[in-house]
């Protein structure tokens, strides 16, 4: 009896410790369904969705298998509406796109035109460039995004009344020089700074363009000064190479002069440094080249350059 | 109980998934831009729309995003058309390859440069990994140039296939097909114009011009007019005048031998049309 007197003392407040884990469990537990039914009803929400893009997807291939196929007459006028539209929308896209490549896109504006110059380097698509135009008489450029060192003014005082087409021509050919000296410059400076001595050194148009450098044969280090001219603002490759020996000349040295000159104003530049490394490694295993300059094609980072 | 019930739902999330995802595959795989232009079937449904934005503009508004959109596409690709001479009438993508640095893509594409068919096929890297601007790489470029000039082009389009300079290739093709399309209007001008005279042996496409004065029988001059694409892509075009004057005829051999070099000459002076127009001159006044 004692013993039930004490436990049923205790009781009160082990029931109650009971309940209170109960409710407590039971709380669990509801959490628990609560978050399972939510679960369950994302899960359904997601398969409606998944369910309406898959109908999307197969009425879209139903229409291009119709096209090419037999069976566009059956296709049931709202819904296939909508999808060809879309379609159309797309394709549209993509073709615009494609014009990127041909080097001028563009689209019209309220007041006439905004045209877009694409520029590249062999195969690597560089910065591009925009012309906002004013098509009225006269034609006006409204605004731009040309570096102001292009001679821009001077071009579409030529070209821009008589000949639109000839003065985005011209203009490209401007850009396209420019972006493409840039390019070689840049290449150089990424891939081949252990032959560099110092920064390389330009004028803001990449006209002018000066660096010392090194190569190396049989065991010995030669350093040489550059000076590229490119006379032509539309040409990528120098008009003039001057080549400095740093040191005092030892005999072979006059000829590598003469050879450097003449790789200058036949080969980009970071080509030429390429077959500097190219043969140093030929030649004897003394030079570690750039790991990087064996992946030709696909330089890592090159600043700012074409949106896609 | 309830996890298996999940697990229901999961796996049927599963297999749409992957269902779209194949759509989605087949779908990239066949995806042709053909719709655009050549097929007869969507000029006719933009005509269509735009009939029916002028009989109804609220109902051309009800779906406004994408059937403006639609509109506003088209005049858009249609004013580059123009604009570039280019005419794209096909093409696919391809995904071969996805990764956080970079997406790769393979394109078909084929098309029109004026009157120059052109087919193409290559390799887009574009990068994903530059700050915010990506930028695209070509390779494996594989041109097909399909017309009577290709040979003139050929030297031009290999060293383009070799660099991967797309954007040059295009730039080359549209000048040179402005010059075949100027070389075609010039021909047709001169045999208008001197019926007797001129005749066009290979026809208004072709690249010569054959002068004839009836009166002078066996006499007869023909001005040869190619298009040279230089493998850099400059575009040159090149003119000769060759005689062909019987012997009796020829009193001074200099005269003959020398003809090229003063065409030449007249070039430089007057430019083409001009020149072309004093030579057909002095074979009439011969008469």
């Amino acid at each position: 009896m004692e013993a039930s007197r004490t436990s049923l003392r205790d009781g009160v407040l082990s029931h109650l410790e009971n309940l209170e884990a109960c409710s407590h469990q039971l709380a669990l537990k509801q959490e628990e369904e609560e978050q399972q039914e939510e679960n369950v009803a994302r899960l359904k929400a997601r398969i409606q969705e998944l369910k309406h893009q898959r109908d999307k997807m197969k009425a879209k291939l139903n229409l291009i298998r119709g096209k090419d196929g037999t069976q566009s007459a059956t296709q049931t006028p709202q819904a296939s509406n909508q999808a060809a539209l879309e379609l159309r929308v797309q394709n549209l896209k993509n073709l615009l796109k494609m014009f990127r490549l041909t080097g001028i896109s563009g689209k019209l504006t309220r007041e006439g035109v905004c045209l877009c110059i694409g520029t590249a380097f062999e195969g690597t698509y560089l910065d591009s460039y925009y012309l906002h135009l004013r098509i009225q008489h006269p034609i006006q450029i409204q605004r731009h995004t040309v570096p102001a060192f292009i001679h821009l003014k001077q071009i579409a005082d030529e070209y821009l009344q008589t000949d639109v087409k000839r003065f985005f021509s011209v203009l490209s050919d401007h850009l396209n020089a420019y972006a493409g000296r840039k390019f070689q410059a840049e290449q150089l400076q990424e891939h081949f700074a252990a032959l560099l001595a110092g920064p390389l050194q330009a004028n803001s148009l990449y006209s002018l363009v000066e660096f010392s450098y090194r190569v190396e044969a049989g065991g010995k280090t030669f350093p040489f000064l550059a000076r590229l001219t490119y006379e032509d603002p539309t040409c990528i490759l120098p008009t003039e190479a001057s080549v400095a020996w740093k040191e005092d000349a030892v005999a072979s040295g006059a000829e590598m002069v003469a050879s450097h000159k003449a790789l200058f104003c036949e080969k980009p530049l970071h080509k030429v440094f390429r077959s500097f490394t190219d043969s140093t490694e030929n030649l004897s295993q003394a030079v570690a080249p750039e790991p990087s300059t064996s992946t030709a094609g696909v330089p890592l980072h090159c600043g700012k350059a074409a949106a896609w | 109980m309830n996890n298996n019930i999940l697990q229901v739902y999961e796996d049927e999330i599963q297999s749409l998934e992957n269902e779209i995802k194949m759509l989605t595959e087949e779908y990239e795989c066949n995806q042709h831009g053909s719709m655009a232009y050549s097929n007869g079937k969507t000029t006719k449904a933009m005509k269509s729309i735009k009939k029916k934005f002028q009989e109804d503009p609220k109902q051309y508004y009800s779906s406004p995003n994408l059937k403006t959109q639609l509109a506003l596409l088209e005049s858009d690709f249609s004013f580059l058309m123009k604009f570039t001479g280019v005419w794209f009438k096909n093409y696919s993508r391809k995904q071969l390859e996805k990764s956080g640095i970079k997406t790769v893509y393979k394109y078909r594409l084929s098309g029109n440069c004026q009157s120059v068919p052109f087919q193409l096929e290559f390799q887009l890297t574009e990068e994903n990994q530059s700050d915010k601007n990506g930028y695209a790489v070509v390779t494996d470029l594989n041109i097909i140039i399909e017309s009577e000039e290709s040979s003139d082009l050929s030297k031009f389009v290999s060293r383009a296939e070799e660099s991967g300079n797309l954007l040059l290739f295009f730039k080359s093709l549209s000048c040179f097909s402005e010059w075949c399309e100027h070389r075609k209007y010039t021909l047709a001008h001169f045999k208008n114009k001197y019926p007797d005279v001129v005749a066009l042996p290979e026809g208004l496409s072709g690249d010569c011009l054959i002068l004839k004065n009836f009166e002078l029988s066996g006499f007869e001059l023909m001005i040869v007019w190619k298009i040279y694409v230089d493998k850099d892509g400059k575009v040159v075009p090149v003119l000769d005048l060759l005689n062909k004057i019987p012997l009796p005829v020829l009193e001074n051999k200099k005269f003959a031998s020398a003809m090229p070099h003063w065409f030449r000459s007249l070039l430089h002076v007057l430019g083409i049309e001009a020149s072309i127009e004093a030579v057909i001159k002095s074979l009439c006044r011969g008469k």
